[in-house]
């Protein structure tokens, strides 16, 4: 809900038709693979008598894309351009390292070179848009100055203090400037960015942002689509899947002497938050990082370009057996019993910009039931269990219905 | 990671500090790329086994501290305060917390009660 222009019923609303069927246009498919209905040549085609059985015969489309395990920053990055857009396109996975969502540095930098910026990225609304709250405090801060002197004043005289309108959110507009508002900046074509890239004079930019996908987005695509191939940084060759997985079960930080036992634990960070994940997004949500919002995840009906997420995801890691999490290396969030207060916290911060707050309580099976042995492989991850306790405030005097 | 450009600049700190790595390289690139910070360096803060970052604002005249950290890192009230010592006792200074999605969520920390601005 902005407080410098009237809300007009969400973000949806505020969108011009003609942008919101050009993004159901972009973000068509919701995964990296596509399904394509299947050629009919001759009555008697292969595919034909399979719909007559009533077994489809789609062909699938896999972009087979390709990334780079980083061990320092724990993620795979996406470098080239093509497998950062499909992978951004379908289904929103990662994030562009050096901007707010989708890998925008480079458009910004050249909307920055040319003098008349024509298209504002999502970045630069944000920093206008700050820049309207900030000169609206300002106004508020003077106004209230005014009223407190005109109070003074009128007591000191012995009068009725004269009314000084003190702006508020929804009453105050931004002064008229210049520019007219420059609109948001339309999903660039392929063939237009190469060209503008092309048409720099002064120092060809080099663009050095990459898509950045967690190891949770990295693993859910190659397990379970098949589309991802992630290389090895020291000798680029692609990694097989159990040496990715042996890999990502080990990329937690732990003390040196405590390593060994990384690949014995069923509480490792990267399972459960995988978990959970794995879940929502199975379901269809698309799952985002949620640290703006103090919670793990944010979940989205159709993607952040849509609408704002509706719901805020906090992962509550809970141990079948006590022993396991006494003997544990890892030291995981909320894995302790919490206090009201940060539980009243966390509801108030996501109830300000109206998400509903989701605990997601992952259940750690424990050691002495299921053999350690079987987290060498996927396999372990049927043994943990996801159960959701959706909250809201309930305020007595004020919802009666 | 070394193919970046940024590299050069970082890799004798990543060397040295390999706990710190991923997270001075990701606010060193936020910085220096996105935000467009100028004067940029590098300081070395061997009391929390990092280093931090000191620049300034694009069109601003103030010197600022960023003290990048990892979100999987927990810390206390000692590791803030031998910060604000190894940065020689700046006003305020900037903890960058570092996400695995390359999200970076900044936070103001002063030693003491600070009025808000307005």
């Amino acid at each position: 809900m902005s407080l410098i222009a009237p809300s007009r019923g969400g973000k949806g609303s505020q969108k011009s038709g003609a942008r919101r069927a050009e993004n159901n246009r972009i973000y068509a498919h919701p995964l990296p693979l596509v399904f394509l209905p299947p050629t009919f040549d001759s009555a008697y085609s292969p595919a034909r008598l399979l719909s007559l059985v009533g077994l489809s015969a789609a062909r699938v489309e896999n972009p087979h894309c390709e990334g780079v395990f980083d061990p320092a920053t724990r993620s795979v990055w996406v470098t080239n351009e093509r497998d950062s857009t499909i992978l951004w396109r379908r289904g929103f996975f990662g994030k562009g390292d050096l901007s707010r969502s989708e890998p925008s540095w480079l458009a910004r930098q050249i909307n920055a070179r040319k003098a008349a910026g024509k298209y504002m990225t999502s970045e630069e609304i944000r920093e206008k848009r700050r820049a309207e709250r900030r000169q609206f405090k300002l106004d508020r801060a003077a106004a209230i100055a005014r009223a407190a002197a005109e109070a003074e004043a009128a007591f000191a005289e012995g009068r009725e203090a004269a009314p000084v309108a003190i702006p508020s959110g929804a009453t105050w507009k931004p002064p008229s400037s210049g520019d007219s508002a420059l609109p948001a900046m339309p999903p660039p074509e392929d063939e237009d960015s190469e060209s503008e890239g092309e048409i720099e004079e002064e120092q060809p930019l080099e663009n050095v942002e990459h898509l950045q996908l967690t190891l949770q987005e990295a693993w859910f695509l190659l397990w379970n689509l098949d589309c991802l191939t992630v290389l090895d940084p020291h000798t680029n060759k692609p990694m097989t899947l159990s040496q990715i997985w042996h890999t990502f079960l080990t990329a937690h930080p732990i003390p040196p002497l405590l390593r060994a036992d990384a690949e014995q634990r069923f509480d490792n960070p990267f399972l459960v938050h995988y978990a959970a994940y794995h879940h929502y997004r199975a379901l269809g949500w698309v799952v985002k990082g949620g640290i703006k919002f103090c919670v793990d995840y944010l979940l989205y009906k159709r993607g952040p370009v849509f609408h704002h997420a509706e719901f805020a995801v906090v992962v509550i890691p809970v141990y079948e057996d006590p022993e396991d999490q006494a003997s544990s290396p890892f030291t995981l969030s909320n894995a302790d019993t919490f206090s009201w207060t940060w539980l009243s916290t966390v509801n108030r911060v996501n109830s300000q910009v109206q998400k509903t707050l989701i605990l997601t309580y992952v259940t750690i099976p424990a050691r002495s039931r299921v053999s350690p042995d079987l987290l060498s492989s996927p396999a372990c991850l049927a043994h943990f269990s996801v159960r959701e306790v959706v909250l809201r405030r309930f305020i007595p005097a004020r919802m009666r219905d | 990671m070394d193919k970046h450009p940024s590299y050069g600049v970082l890799s004798q700190y990543i060397s040295k500090y390999p706990q710190a790595a991923g997270a001075l390289f990701q606010t060193y690139n936020d910085l220096k790329l996105a935000q467009q910070w100028t004067d940029l360096e590098v300081i070395e803060i061997p009391g929390c086994s990092r280093c931090a970052l000191r620049g300034r604002r694009p069109n601003a005249e103030d010197l600022l501290s960023v003290v990048p950290c990892s979100l999987s890192e927990s810390l206390s009230t000692d590791w803030i305060r031998t910060t604000f010592q190894d940065l020689g006792g700046p006003p305020h200074v900037y903890l960058a917390i570092n996400t695995e999605d390359s999200s970076i969520v900044y936070y103001k920390i002063s030693p003491g009660i600070v009025k808000p601005p307005l």
